[in-house]
C-alpha cells in the first residue's frame, strides 16, 4: 500500500450503471492513488469493463460518485473527462481503419504538458515506427494493442485506464506488454488495469480489487497476495 | 479505314454544339459533385441523409439574389456571405432537430429533412412564387473566350474551375489533415473519439454547417446560370441522390468523380438523344445497380448499423366480439357518410386511405421506406384515365388494370431497389419514380401539363352508371373495403409474419432460411399494386390524371399519412388519410401554405410522435391497461425505440 494515504487520485463510490433497462453495476467502490497500478480482477461479465466505461462516461446512465483529484465527475461528458487527464484504452483496442498508424497515434489531442514524445513512443514500440504509414487496422493484434496504448501516452494524461491489454495475445507479447506497463509506472503514470489474467496482474499491480456481479467484493494488496492465493482462485475459478 | 472514320465523324453533330453540350454537362456535373460531396460528408458524420440539401442549395442562390436586390451586395461578397448565412441556419437546424435523431434509424433523419424541405420550399414559393428570378453574371466574369472550336463563356469556365477547387480542397482537408483525421475518427467511432477529449458533438454541428454551406455555395454559383426558383433544389437533389447511389456515400472521392462523370454523361446524351437527357442518370443508376449493386466505388458505408428498434408484439387491439361490432359500425358509417358529407371529399379520403394502407404494408410491416410510390399511384391513374377515355374500358377493368400495371412497374422497381437497404432503398425508389415522372412529362398521351382531362367514369359492369356521385362513392367504398381487408389479411398471414420478422431483424430471418429478398420483392409488388388501385380510382373520381399524381410530393403524401396515423398500425394510415385529405381540401385556399403545414406536421411527427396518432393512442391504452386488467395486451406503438414504463415491465 501507499506510505502516505492522503487523497486518492480516483475515488469511485457506490457506482451503479445501466445499459438500457438492465443494470450492469450494482455499487462499485474502489480507489486509486497517485503512482499506483491497480487492477480490477473478475470473471467474464462481472462488470470490469463497464466500470472503466462508466468512469469515462461512455455508459450514460449512472449513479454514485466518481471523484478525480477530489472533483466530482459523474455529470461530465466523456470529452471533458479526457481533458481532465484520464486516458482510456478500450478492450477492442479501437484502432481506426480510416486512419494510418501515425494518424491513429497522433489523434488524441494533447491536454497537458508532460506527455511522451512520438519518438519516445516509437522507441517503446519499435514495430509501430516501421509501419507508421500503413492502415491502422492492417496491424497484427499485438501491434494494434501497442498502438492503442501508445496513442494515449502522448496526451499528458496521467491516469491510464487499460481494458484487458493482454487479451488474445501470444505469451511473448503478454510479457512485452507487462514490461511496458512496468516502465509506465516507473515514469509516474497511474494505471487502472482490467484483467482476467491474475497471474499477469500479480507481477504488476500494487493492489487488486475483485469484481463480482457488478460489485467490488474484495481487495487484496500485493503483500497479501501470496497468502490469499486460494481466496483469489475461488473468486476467479470457473 | 479513313473512309469509315469520316463516315462516323459525319454522324457527330457540329463541333460547337458538341462542345457546348459537353460544357453544359460539365457545369451540371460541377453542381452534382459539390452537392453529393456535401451529402457524403454529412452522412458520414451525422448518419443523416440530408434531404434539405437541395433546398439549402436553392437558399444559397436566393440569399445571393436577396443580398443583391435588397442590399446591393454583389456576387463576390455573396459568394462568402450566402454560404455563411445558410450554413448558420443549418447549424440552428442541427441544434433544434437533427441532434435528437442521431440515435435513431437513418430514415428518421431523412424524414425530418424532407419535412424541413417542404417548409422551406413552401415559404419561398409563398414569398417569390414559382417563377425564376434572374441574377446577373458578375461584370468581372462576363464575356467569353474564343477557344477556336467554340466560345467559352468565362463565367461557366469559372464555375467548373471553382467547383473543382472546392471539391479537391475538401478532399484534401478530409484525407490529409489533422482536422480531417478527427473527422474520419469521429465518423468511424464517435464514442471513443469523444473519450479521447475531442468535442464530437461540436464537430458534428460544424460539419453539418459546412456541408450546408457547400450546398449554398453551389447555389450562389448556379444563380447567374439558372433562374432561381423554389423548385430548383428538389429537382437537382433527386438527381444527386442517384449520383450518390452510383458513387456511394462512403467515399468522398466517389462522390466527386461520379458527380462530374454523370454531368458529362448527361451532356453527351443531350447531343445524341436529347429525349433521354433528363432520365439518363437514373438509367445509369439502374444499370449500376444491376451490375455492381454496391456502387461504382465500393460504397462501403462507414456507419454502423443503427440500434435495433423494439417492436411491441402486436396482439388484437380489442376482444374479437368488440372487433366485429367495430367493423360493422365502420361499414355502416361508411355507407351513411355520403348523405352527410360531400361525397367527392370522401372519395378522395378513400383513395388516399388505400394508398396509405398500401404504403404502410411496405413501410410499417416490411420495414422498407419507399420514396417512389407516386410512380405507382400516378402511373396507374394515367393508365386508368387513358383506358377509360381512349379504349372505353369498364371502370372495374380500368381500376384492376391500373393495379396490374403498377404491380408490373413494382416488379421492375423492386427488383432494382431491394439490392440496397435503408436510405439507399429510399433514394433508389425516389430516383426511379422521378424517371416515371419525366416520362409522363415527355410522353404524348399524358397531355403534359394539362393531363388527361374529362375522363368518363363509365358504367360499372354495364349496369351502374358511375356518373352519379353516390354510385361512384359506393364503388370507391367497395374498393377500399376490399383493399383494406386484403391488406389486413396479408399482414396477418404467415407471409406477413415473415415480413415482420424481416423488418425486425433481417439477418436473423436469413439465418432461419428465409429468402428475404423474395419476400421483400413480393411485399413491394403488392404495395405497388394496391397503390395503383388507389391511383386508378383517383383518376375516375376526379376525371383527371395529371402530373401532380406522379410528382415526388405524392410519395411524400403517402409517407405523411402513414407516419401521422401510425406506422405499422392497421388503422393508422386511414386516420392519416382523413387528416391529410382534410388539410388539402380545407386549406387549399392557403396555397403554398399547405406544403408548409405538411412540412411542419412531418417535423412534429418525427420529433415527438414517432408512433403516430393511432400508435400513441394504443400506447396510452397499453399503459392504462397495464395498471388494471391485462386481458388483452394491446398493439402498441411500433417503430418507437422503447415502449416500456415501469408499469409495462411488470406484466
Amino acid at each position: 500500500m501507499r506510505d502516505a494515504p492522503g487523497q486518492p487520485l480516483l475515488d469511485v463510490t457506490e457506482l451503479r450503471a445501466w445499459y438500457g433497462d438492465s443494470q450492469a453495476l450494482h455499487g462499485v467502490t474502489f480507489n486509486v492513488y497517485q503512482g499506483e497500478v491497480v487492477t480490477l480482477l473478475g470473471r467474464n461479465g462481472a462488470g470490469k469493463s463497464t466500470t472503466l466505461k462508466s468512469v469515462m462516461s461512455i455508459v450514460s446512465r449512472r449513479t454514485g460518485s466518481i471523484r478525480h483529484q477530489g472533483t466530482e465527475c459523474l455529470a461530465l461528458t466523456s470529452d471533458a473527462i479526457a481533458r481532465r487527464g484520464i486516458a482510456y484504452c478500450p478492450e477492442e483496442r479501437g484502432i481506426y481503419s480510416s486512419l494510418t498508424v501515425e494518424e491513429n497515434l497522433l489523434l488524441p489531442p494533447v491536454i497537458a504538458p508532460g506527455g511522451m514524445s512520438v519518438e519516445e513512443i516509437y522507441t517503446l514500440f519499435p514495430n509501430l515506427r516501421e509501419r507508421r504509414s500503413g492502415q491502422g487496422t492492417k496491424l497484427s493484434g499485438g501491434e494494434q494493442q501497442m498502438l492503442a496504448i501508445g496513442r494515449i501516452l502522448r496526451t499528458g494524461a496521467k491516469l491510464l485506464l487499460l481494458d484487458e491489454p493482454t487479451e488474445g495475445l501470444a505469451p511473448v507479447l503478454v510479457e512485452q506488454i507487462g514490461a511496458v506497463i512496468a516502465t509506465l509506472k516507473q515514469r509516474g503514470f497511474t494505471i487502472l488495469l482490467v484483467e482476467q489474467n491474475a497471474h499477469f496482474a500479480a507481477g504488476l499491480a500494487d493492489r487488486h480489487y475483485v469484481v463480482e456481479d457488478g460489485r467490488v467484493v474484495d481487495m487484496i494488496a500485493r503483500a497479501d497476495l501470496a497468502a490469499s492465493g486460494a481466496r483469489l482462485a475461488a473468486y476467479l475459478g470457473v | 479505314m479513313i473512309e469509315i472514320l469520316t463516315n462516323w465523324m459525319d454522324l457527330l453533330p457540329p463541333a460547337p454544339a458538341l462542345f457546348g453540350q459537353l460544357l453544359v454537362g460539365l457545369i451540371n456535373g460541377s453542381f452534382y459533385a459539390v452537392l453529393s460531396l456535401g451529402l457524403a460528408v454529412i452522412f458520414g458524420l451525422l448518419n443523416i441523409v440530408n434531404f434539405t440539401h437541395g433546398a439549402q442549395y436553392m437558399l444559397g442562390g436566393l440569399a445571393a439574389y436577396a443580398l443583391f436586390t435588397y442590399a446591393g451586395i454583389g456576387y463576390w461578397p455573396a459568394l462568402l456571405l450566402a454560404p455563411l448565412l445558410v450554413g448558420a441556419s443549418g447549424i440552428v437546424m442541427e441544434r433544434l432537430f437533427l441532434r435528437h435523431l442521431y440515435r435513431l434509424d437513418h430514415l428518421y433523419g431523412m424524414l425530418l429533412t424532407f419535412g424541413v424541405t417542404l417548409v422551406i420550399e413552401g415559404l419561398v414559393r409563398f414569398q417569390y412564387g414559382s417563377t425564376g428570378s434572374p441574377y446577373p453574371v458578375p461584370a468581372s466574369l462576363s464575356g467569353a473566350w474564343d477557344l477556336g472550336f467554340m466560345f467559352m463563356p468565362i463565367y461557366r469556365g469559372w464555375v467548373v474551375v471553382a467547383a473543382l477547387v472546392v471539391c479537391l480542397g475538401t478532399w484534401f482537408v478530409i484525407e490529409k489533415t489533422k482536422l480531417g483525421a478527427y473527422l474520419r475518427a469521429a465518423t468511424e467511432n464517435p464514442k471513443l473519439t469523444r473519450a479521447f477529449g475531442i468535442n464530437v458533438p461540436r464537430m458534428v454541428m460544424l460539419t453539418y454547417g459546412f456541408g450546408v454551406a457547400l450546398a449554398a455555395l453551389a447555389g450562389v454559383m448556379a444563380a447567374p446560370i439558372y433562374q432561381i426558383n423554389a423548385n430548383m433544389g428538389s429537382e437537382i437533389i433527386i438527381v444527386v441522390f442517384a449520383v450518390v447511389v452510383i458513387g456511394g456515400m462512403g467515399s468522398i472521392k466517389g462522390a466527386i468523380v461520379s458527380g462530374f462523370m454523370l454531368g458529362l454523361a448527361e451532356g453527351m446524351t443531350k447531343v445524341f438523344y436529347p429525349e433521354a437527357s433528363t432520365t439518363v442518370v437514373f438509367i445509369i443508376m439502374a444499370i449500376v445497380l444491376l451490375v455492381r449493386p454496391a456502387g461504382l466505388f465500393g460504397a462501403v458505408t462507414l456507419t454502423a448499423a443503427p440500434e435495433a428498434e423494439t417492436h411491441a408484439t402486436g396482439r388484437a387491439l380489442v376482444a374479437p366480439a368488440t372487433l366485429r361490432l367495430l367493423v360493422i359500425g365502420a361499414l355502416l358509417c361508411g355507407a351513411i357518410l355520403p348523405l352527410l358529407v360531400y361525397p367527392v371529399f370522401l372519395m378522395k379520403v378513400l383513395c388516399f386511405a388505400i394508398f396509405a394502407c398500401a404504403f404502410n404494408l411496405l413501410m410499417g410491416f416490411s420495414g422498407l421506406l419507399s420514396f417512389g410510390h407516386a410512380a405507382f399511384y400516378g402511373g396507374a391513374s394515367y393508365f386508368a384515365a387513358y383506358a377509360m377515355k381512349a379504349w372505353g374500358f369498364d371502370p372495374l377493368g380500368a381500376v384492376l388494370g391500373g393495379g396490374l400495371l403498377a404491380g408490373v412497374l413494382g416488379v421492375a422497381f423492386g427488383h432494382l431497389a431491394i439490392r440496397r437497404q435503408g436510405i439507399y432503398f429510399a433514394m433508389i425508389t425516389l430516383a426511379l419514380a422521378q424517371m416515371v415522372y419525366f416520362f409522363a412529362v415527355q410522353a404524348e398521351f399524358t397531355g403534359n401539363d394539362e393531363g388527361i382531362q374529362a375522363v368518363p367514369r363509365g358504367v360499372l359492369l354495364g349496369v351502374v352508371n358511375l356518373a352519379n356521385p353516390l354510385a361512384m362513392y359506393y364503388f370507391v367504398f367497395a374498393c377500399f373495403v376490399a383493399s383494406f381487408a386484403a391488406i389486413a389479411r396479408i399482414i396477418d398471414s404467415p407471409f406477413g409474419q415473415v415480413l415482420k420478422g424481416i423488418r425486425d431483424n433481417e439477418a436473423r430471418a436469413i439465418s432461419l432460411g428465409y429468402e428475404t429478398g423474395r419476400y421483400k420483392l413480393i411485399a413491394f409488388v403488392l404495395s405497388a399494386a394496391f397503390s395503383g388501385i388507389a391511383g386508378a380510382l383517383d383518376a375516375l373520381v376526379f376525371q383527371l390524371a395529371s402530373l401532380t399524381n406522379v410528382h415526388w410530393t405524392m410519395s411524400g403524401h403517402a409517407l405523411l399519412m402513414t407516419i401521422l396515423g401510425g406506422v405499422g398500425t392497421l388503422t393508422g394510415p386511414v386516420v392519416g388519410a382523413i387528416i391529410v385529405a382534410g388539410m388539402e381540401n380545407y386549406l387549399a385556399q392557403l396555397g403554398a401554405w399547405v406544403a408548409v403545414i405538411h412540412g411542419c406536421v412531418f417535423i412534429v411527427c418525427v420529433m415527438m410522435f414517432r408512433a403516430g396518432i393511432v400508435g400513441e393512442i394504443s400506447a396510452w391504452f397499453v399503459r392504462r391497461h397495464a395498471m388494471g386488467s391485462n386481458l388483452y395486451p394491446l398493439q402498441a406503438a411500433e417503430p418507437r425505440i422503447v415502449v416500456s414504463g415501469p408499469a409495462a415491465r411488470e406484466r
